[in-house]
Protein backbone atom coordinates (compact mmCIF):
# COMPACT_ATOMS: atom_id res chain seq x y z
CA UNK A 1 0.00 0.00 0.00
CA UNK A 2 2.71 2.45 1.07
CA UNK A 3 5.46 2.09 -1.20
CA UNK A 4 5.40 5.49 -1.55
CA UNK A 5 7.00 6.80 1.35
CA UNK A 6 8.85 9.69 0.92
CA UNK A 7 12.02 9.05 2.74
CA UNK A 8 12.07 12.36 4.86
CA UNK A 9 8.63 10.62 6.25
CA UNK A 10 10.03 7.30 6.77
CA UNK A 11 10.45 7.40 10.71
CA UNK A 12 6.80 9.47 11.34
CA UNK A 13 5.01 6.83 9.10
CA UNK A 14 6.53 3.82 10.96
CA UNK A 15 5.48 5.80 14.38
CA UNK A 16 2.33 6.42 12.70
CA UNK A 17 1.91 3.01 11.73
CA UNK A 18 2.76 1.42 15.09
CA UNK A 19 -0.44 3.85 16.31
CA UNK A 20 -2.83 2.91 13.73
CA UNK A 21 -1.99 -0.29 14.04
CA UNK A 22 -2.14 -0.70 18.14
CA UNK A 23 -5.40 -2.55 19.36
CA UNK A 24 -7.48 0.75 19.94
CA UNK A 25 -6.22 1.93 16.83
CA UNK A 26 -7.94 -1.09 14.47
CA UNK A 27 -10.92 -1.51 16.69
CA UNK A 28 -12.44 2.02 15.71
CA UNK A 29 -10.56 1.26 11.13
CA UNK A 30 -12.34 -2.50 11.56
CA UNK A 31 -15.56 -1.23 13.47
CA UNK A 32 -18.35 -1.42 10.18
CA UNK A 33 -19.72 2.62 11.64
CA UNK A 34 -17.51 3.64 14.22
CA UNK A 35 -15.16 5.75 11.89
CA UNK A 36 -18.15 7.32 10.40
CA UNK A 37 -20.13 7.89 13.21
CA UNK A 38 -16.62 9.94 14.74
CA UNK A 39 -15.95 11.46 11.83
CA UNK A 40 -19.76 12.79 11.69
CA UNK A 41 -19.69 14.17 15.43
CA UNK A 42 -15.78 15.65 14.16
CA UNK A 43 -18.34 17.64 11.63
CA UNK A 44 -20.99 18.49 13.96
CA UNK A 45 -18.93 20.12 16.47
CA UNK A 46 -16.65 21.64 13.59
CA UNK A 47 -20.05 23.38 12.38
CA UNK A 48 -21.02 24.43 16.16
CA UNK A 49 -17.28 25.71 17.21
CA UNK A 50 -16.64 27.57 14.37
CA UNK A 51 -19.67 28.14 12.75
CA UNK A 52 -20.27 30.03 15.54
CA UNK A 53 -16.72 31.40 15.67
CA UNK A 54 -17.44 32.35 12.94
CA UNK A 55 -20.09 34.75 14.13
CA UNK A 56 -17.41 35.85 16.46
CA UNK A 57 -15.25 37.02 13.78
CA UNK A 58 -18.12 38.80 11.60
CA UNK A 59 -18.85 40.90 14.57
CA UNK A 60 -15.38 41.86 15.08
CA UNK A 61 -15.32 42.94 11.09
CA UNK A 62 -18.41 44.56 12.24
CA UNK A 63 -20.42 43.07 9.76
CA UNK A 64 -23.20 41.69 12.44
CA UNK A 65 -24.53 42.02 15.45
CA UNK A 66 -23.24 45.38 15.69
CA UNK A 67 -25.95 46.67 18.20
CA UNK A 68 -24.07 44.18 20.51
CA UNK A 69 -21.10 44.97 22.14
CA UNK A 70 -18.29 42.52 21.24
CA UNK A 71 -17.64 42.01 25.05
CA UNK A 72 -21.21 40.80 25.10
CA UNK A 73 -20.56 38.37 21.91
CA UNK A 74 -17.53 37.48 23.31
CA UNK A 75 -18.73 36.37 26.66
CA UNK A 76 -21.54 34.59 25.62
CA UNK A 77 -20.11 32.33 22.64
CA UNK A 78 -17.16 31.81 24.46
CA UNK A 79 -18.33 28.34 26.50
CA UNK A 80 -19.90 26.89 22.92
CA UNK A 81 -17.11 27.64 21.20
CA UNK A 82 -14.98 26.25 23.68
CA UNK A 83 -17.18 22.88 24.08
CA UNK A 84 -17.24 22.76 20.44
CA UNK A 85 -13.66 22.44 20.13
CA UNK A 86 -13.31 20.12 22.59
CA UNK A 87 -15.78 17.71 21.02
CA UNK A 88 -13.37 18.20 17.29
CA UNK A 89 -10.04 17.70 19.31
CA UNK A 90 -11.12 14.64 20.92
CA UNK A 91 -12.73 12.66 18.24
CA UNK A 92 -9.60 14.45 15.71
CA UNK A 93 -7.42 12.55 17.75
CA UNK A 94 -9.48 9.24 17.46
CA UNK A 95 -9.48 9.66 13.47
CA UNK A 96 -5.85 10.20 13.63
CA UNK A 97 -5.35 7.04 16.52
CA UNK A 98 -6.96 4.79 13.58
CA UNK A 99 -5.63 6.72 10.56
CA UNK A 100 -2.32 7.42 11.32
CA UNK A 101 -0.63 5.45 8.40
CA UNK A 102 -2.14 7.11 5.49
CA UNK A 103 -2.59 11.00 7.62
CA UNK A 104 0.81 11.27 7.79
CA UNK A 105 1.68 11.18 4.53
CA UNK A 106 -0.67 13.67 2.61
CA UNK A 107 0.50 16.29 2.16
CA UNK A 108 -3.10 18.19 3.30
CA UNK A 109 -2.78 16.86 6.94
CA UNK A 110 0.83 18.80 8.23
CA UNK A 111 -0.23 21.95 6.68
CA UNK A 112 -3.88 21.35 8.55
CA UNK A 113 -1.84 21.44 11.76
CA UNK A 114 0.01 24.35 10.82
CA UNK A 115 -2.78 26.45 10.02
CA UNK A 116 -4.69 25.13 13.39
CA UNK A 117 -1.45 26.33 14.95
CA UNK A 118 -1.57 29.70 13.73
CA UNK A 119 -5.36 30.38 14.17
CA UNK A 120 -4.77 28.96 18.00
CA UNK A 121 -1.94 31.56 18.23
CA UNK A 122 -3.99 34.32 17.31
CA UNK A 123 -6.69 33.09 19.30
CA UNK A 124 -4.47 33.89 22.50
CA UNK A 125 -2.68 36.86 20.93
CA UNK A 126 -6.61 37.72 20.89
CA UNK A 127 -7.67 36.61 24.16
CA UNK A 128 -4.63 37.73 26.30
CA UNK A 129 -3.72 40.61 24.90
CA UNK A 130 -6.31 42.62 22.53
CA UNK A 131 -9.01 42.07 24.82
CA UNK A 132 -7.01 43.00 28.03
CA UNK A 133 -5.82 46.22 26.46
CA UNK A 134 -7.83 49.47 26.02
CA UNK A 135 -9.38 48.39 22.96
CA UNK A 136 -12.99 47.11 23.40
CA UNK A 137 -14.07 49.60 26.64
CA UNK A 138 -16.50 51.63 25.53
CA UNK A 139 -17.50 49.37 22.62
CA UNK A 140 -16.36 51.84 19.81
CA UNK A 141 -18.53 51.89 16.85
CA UNK A 142 -15.33 51.89 14.13
CA UNK A 143 -13.29 48.86 16.29
CA UNK A 144 -9.63 49.37 16.33
CA UNK A 145 -7.33 47.79 13.54
CA UNK A 146 -6.13 44.81 15.92
CA UNK A 147 -9.42 43.26 16.82
CA UNK A 148 -10.53 43.67 13.03
CA UNK A 149 -7.13 42.21 11.84
CA UNK A 150 -7.40 39.23 14.86
CA UNK A 151 -11.02 38.71 13.08
CA UNK A 152 -10.25 38.74 9.84
CA UNK A 153 -6.71 36.43 10.81
CA UNK A 154 -9.23 34.03 12.54
CA UNK A 155 -11.61 33.48 9.78
CA UNK A 156 -9.38 33.15 7.15
CA UNK A 157 -7.13 31.03 9.16
CA UNK A 158 -9.79 28.31 10.10
CA UNK A 159 -11.31 28.24 6.73
CA UNK A 160 -8.27 27.15 5.69
CA UNK A 161 -7.94 24.65 8.03
CA UNK A 162 -11.40 23.34 6.48
CA UNK A 163 -9.92 23.42 3.61
CA UNK A 164 -7.47 21.09 3.95
CA UNK A 165 -8.92 19.25 6.54
CA UNK A 166 -11.41 18.24 3.65
CA UNK A 167 -8.59 17.99 0.62
CA UNK A 168 -6.70 15.10 3.23
CA UNK A 169 -8.26 12.12 1.03
CA UNK A 170 -7.90 13.74 -2.27
CA UNK A 171 -4.27 14.37 -1.70
CA UNK A 172 -3.09 11.44 -0.11
CA UNK A 173 0.81 11.39 -1.36
CA UNK A 174 3.39 13.99 -1.75
CA UNK A 175 3.94 12.33 -5.02
CA UNK A 176 2.08 12.84 -8.39
CA UNK A 177 -0.40 9.92 -9.11
CA UNK A 178 -0.01 7.37 -11.34
CA UNK A 179 -2.75 6.47 -13.48
CA UNK A 180 -6.34 7.60 -14.13
CA UNK B 1 -39.87 7.07 -15.26
CA UNK B 2 -38.26 5.28 -12.72
CA UNK B 3 -36.02 6.26 -10.38
CA UNK B 4 -33.04 4.33 -12.24
CA UNK B 5 -33.35 5.97 -15.79
CA UNK B 6 -34.26 9.34 -14.11
CA UNK B 7 -30.48 9.35 -12.28
CA UNK B 8 -29.16 8.15 -14.88
CA UNK B 9 -30.59 10.71 -17.15
CA UNK B 10 -28.86 13.30 -14.68
CA UNK B 11 -25.82 11.76 -14.75
CA UNK B 12 -25.64 12.10 -18.90
CA UNK B 13 -26.61 15.57 -18.63
CA UNK B 14 -24.08 17.99 -19.82
CA UNK B 15 -23.76 19.85 -16.72
CA UNK B 16 -22.92 16.43 -15.03
CA UNK B 17 -20.15 15.11 -17.85
CA UNK B 18 -18.60 18.68 -17.04
CA UNK B 19 -18.02 17.55 -13.31
CA UNK B 20 -17.25 14.16 -14.20
CA UNK B 21 -14.98 14.40 -16.39
CA UNK B 22 -13.08 17.55 -14.87
CA UNK B 23 -9.71 17.32 -12.64
CA UNK B 24 -10.65 15.51 -9.38
CA UNK B 25 -9.89 18.69 -7.34
CA UNK B 26 -12.54 20.27 -9.19
CA UNK B 27 -14.72 17.64 -7.57
CA UNK B 28 -12.54 18.29 -4.02
CA UNK B 29 -13.39 21.97 -4.74
CA UNK B 30 -16.84 20.74 -4.34
CA UNK B 31 -16.26 18.92 -1.12
CA UNK B 32 -14.84 21.73 0.10
CA UNK B 33 -17.99 24.54 -0.85
CA UNK B 34 -20.62 22.07 0.59
CA UNK B 35 -19.05 21.48 3.97
CA UNK B 36 -18.88 25.42 3.99
CA UNK B 37 -21.96 25.61 3.49
CA UNK B 38 -23.29 23.24 5.75
CA UNK B 39 -21.12 24.75 8.84
CA UNK B 40 -22.16 28.93 7.89
CA UNK B 41 -25.97 27.45 7.71
CA UNK B 42 -25.43 25.11 10.97
CA UNK B 43 -23.98 27.99 12.93
CA UNK B 44 -26.88 30.16 11.86
CA UNK B 45 -29.20 27.20 13.41
CA UNK B 46 -27.52 27.04 16.26
CA UNK B 47 -27.26 30.81 17.16
CA UNK B 48 -30.98 31.23 17.08
CA UNK B 49 -31.50 28.15 18.67
CA UNK B 50 -29.21 28.81 21.37
CA UNK B 51 -30.95 32.20 21.45
CA UNK B 52 -34.58 30.62 21.30
CA UNK B 53 -33.42 28.43 24.89
CA UNK B 54 -32.44 31.69 26.23
CA UNK B 55 -29.15 30.26 26.46
CA UNK B 56 -27.09 33.38 24.98
CA UNK B 57 -27.86 37.01 24.64
CA UNK B 58 -31.15 36.79 25.92
CA UNK B 59 -31.06 40.13 26.97
CA UNK B 60 -30.82 41.03 22.87
CA UNK B 61 -34.54 41.60 21.15
CA UNK B 62 -34.96 38.03 19.34
CA UNK B 63 -35.60 39.48 15.94
CA UNK B 64 -32.42 40.92 16.63
CA UNK B 65 -30.55 37.19 16.46
CA UNK B 66 -32.47 36.15 13.80
CA UNK B 67 -31.75 39.09 11.49
CA UNK B 68 -27.94 38.50 11.77
CA UNK B 69 -28.11 34.74 11.48
CA UNK B 70 -30.49 34.68 8.87
CA UNK B 71 -28.02 35.57 6.29
CA UNK B 72 -25.84 33.24 7.41
CA UNK B 73 -28.14 30.55 7.11
CA UNK B 74 -29.03 31.87 3.49
CA UNK B 75 -25.50 31.53 2.36
CA UNK B 76 -24.99 28.71 3.79
CA UNK B 77 -27.96 27.34 1.92
CA UNK B 78 -27.07 28.44 -1.25
CA UNK B 79 -23.37 27.09 -0.95
CA UNK B 80 -24.34 23.68 0.18
CA UNK B 81 -27.41 23.09 -2.21
CA UNK B 82 -25.32 24.11 -5.26
CA UNK B 83 -22.26 21.94 -4.62
CA UNK B 84 -24.64 19.67 -3.24
CA UNK B 85 -26.64 19.09 -6.71
CA UNK B 86 -23.02 18.89 -8.96
CA UNK B 87 -21.75 16.25 -6.40
CA UNK B 88 -24.87 14.41 -6.84
CA UNK B 89 -25.27 14.59 -10.59
CA UNK B 90 -21.93 13.92 -11.62
CA UNK B 91 -22.45 10.39 -10.23
CA UNK B 92 -26.03 10.29 -9.99
CA UNK B 93 -26.20 6.41 -11.02
CA UNK B 94 -23.97 5.60 -7.62
CA UNK B 95 -26.15 7.47 -4.92
CA UNK B 96 -29.28 5.16 -5.99
CA UNK B 97 -27.92 2.16 -3.93
CA UNK B 98 -26.95 4.37 -1.54
CA UNK B 99 -29.12 4.22 2.02
CA UNK B 100 -27.26 6.96 3.88
CA UNK B 101 -28.19 9.41 0.73
CA UNK B 102 -31.41 8.58 0.76
CA UNK B 103 -31.68 8.94 5.10
CA UNK B 104 -30.32 12.52 4.41
CA UNK B 105 -32.54 13.72 1.59
CA UNK B 106 -35.55 12.56 3.69
CA UNK B 107 -34.21 14.59 6.72
CA UNK B 108 -32.89 17.62 4.66
CA UNK B 109 -36.97 17.05 3.11
CA UNK B 110 -38.07 16.76 7.17
CA UNK B 111 -35.63 19.62 7.88
CA UNK B 112 -37.24 21.96 5.40
CA UNK B 113 -40.70 21.10 6.84
CA UNK B 114 -40.07 21.84 10.52
CA UNK B 115 -38.04 25.28 9.41
CA UNK B 116 -41.23 26.42 7.83
CA UNK B 117 -44.00 25.06 10.06
CA UNK B 118 -42.20 25.09 13.64
CA UNK B 119 -39.29 27.08 13.76
CA UNK B 120 -40.14 30.15 11.41
CA UNK B 121 -43.88 30.51 13.06
CA UNK B 122 -42.07 30.98 16.64
CA UNK B 123 -39.24 33.18 15.11
CA UNK B 124 -41.73 35.70 14.75
CA UNK B 125 -42.71 36.65 18.47
CA UNK B 126 -41.10 38.83 20.76
CA UNK B 127 -41.54 36.12 23.09
CA UNK B 128 -41.97 32.94 21.80
CA UNK B 129 -43.76 30.32 23.70
CA UNK B 130 -41.55 27.94 25.75
CA UNK B 131 -42.52 24.95 25.32
CA UNK B 132 -43.00 25.57 21.52
CA UNK B 133 -39.44 27.14 20.93
CA UNK B 134 -38.30 24.31 22.90
CA UNK B 135 -39.81 21.34 20.36
CA UNK B 136 -38.46 23.70 17.59
CA UNK B 137 -35.02 23.68 18.72
CA UNK B 138 -35.24 19.87 20.03
CA UNK B 139 -36.91 18.84 16.07
CA UNK B 140 -34.41 21.00 14.05
CA UNK B 141 -31.05 20.23 15.83
CA UNK B 142 -32.10 16.65 15.85
CA UNK B 143 -32.77 16.63 12.02
CA UNK B 144 -30.14 19.18 10.96
CA UNK B 145 -27.00 17.34 12.87
CA UNK B 146 -28.85 13.89 11.00
CA UNK B 147 -28.03 15.26 7.96
CA UNK B 148 -24.36 15.35 8.95
CA UNK B 149 -24.09 12.41 10.10
CA UNK B 150 -26.05 10.86 7.13
CA UNK B 151 -23.99 12.78 4.82
CA UNK B 152 -20.47 10.99 6.22
CA UNK B 153 -22.00 7.43 6.11
CA UNK B 154 -22.84 8.22 2.23
CA UNK B 155 -18.83 7.03 1.68
CA UNK B 156 -19.13 4.58 4.39
CA UNK B 157 -22.35 2.75 3.08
Amino acid sequence: MNEQVPPALAGIHAWAERIEFSPFGLAIAESRYAFAIIEGMHLIGLAVAVGLLFTVDLRLLGATLRDVPVERVLHQLRPWVIGGFIVIFVTGALLFWSAAGRLVLSPAFPLKLLLMLLAGANALWFEFVVVRSEALRGNPQRLPRAVRVAGLASISLWSLVIVFGRLIPYLPSWYPSSGT
Amino acid sequence: MSLQSLFGGLQDTALAHLVSKSNHLVGAGLQVVHIFGFVLLLAALVLVCLRLLGWVLSEQPLPRVVGAARRLFRVGMVLAIVSGTLIFIATARLYLSNWAFGLKLALFAAALVAQITLLRPILKHEQPPKARARLAVLVSVVLWFGIGFAGRLIAFV
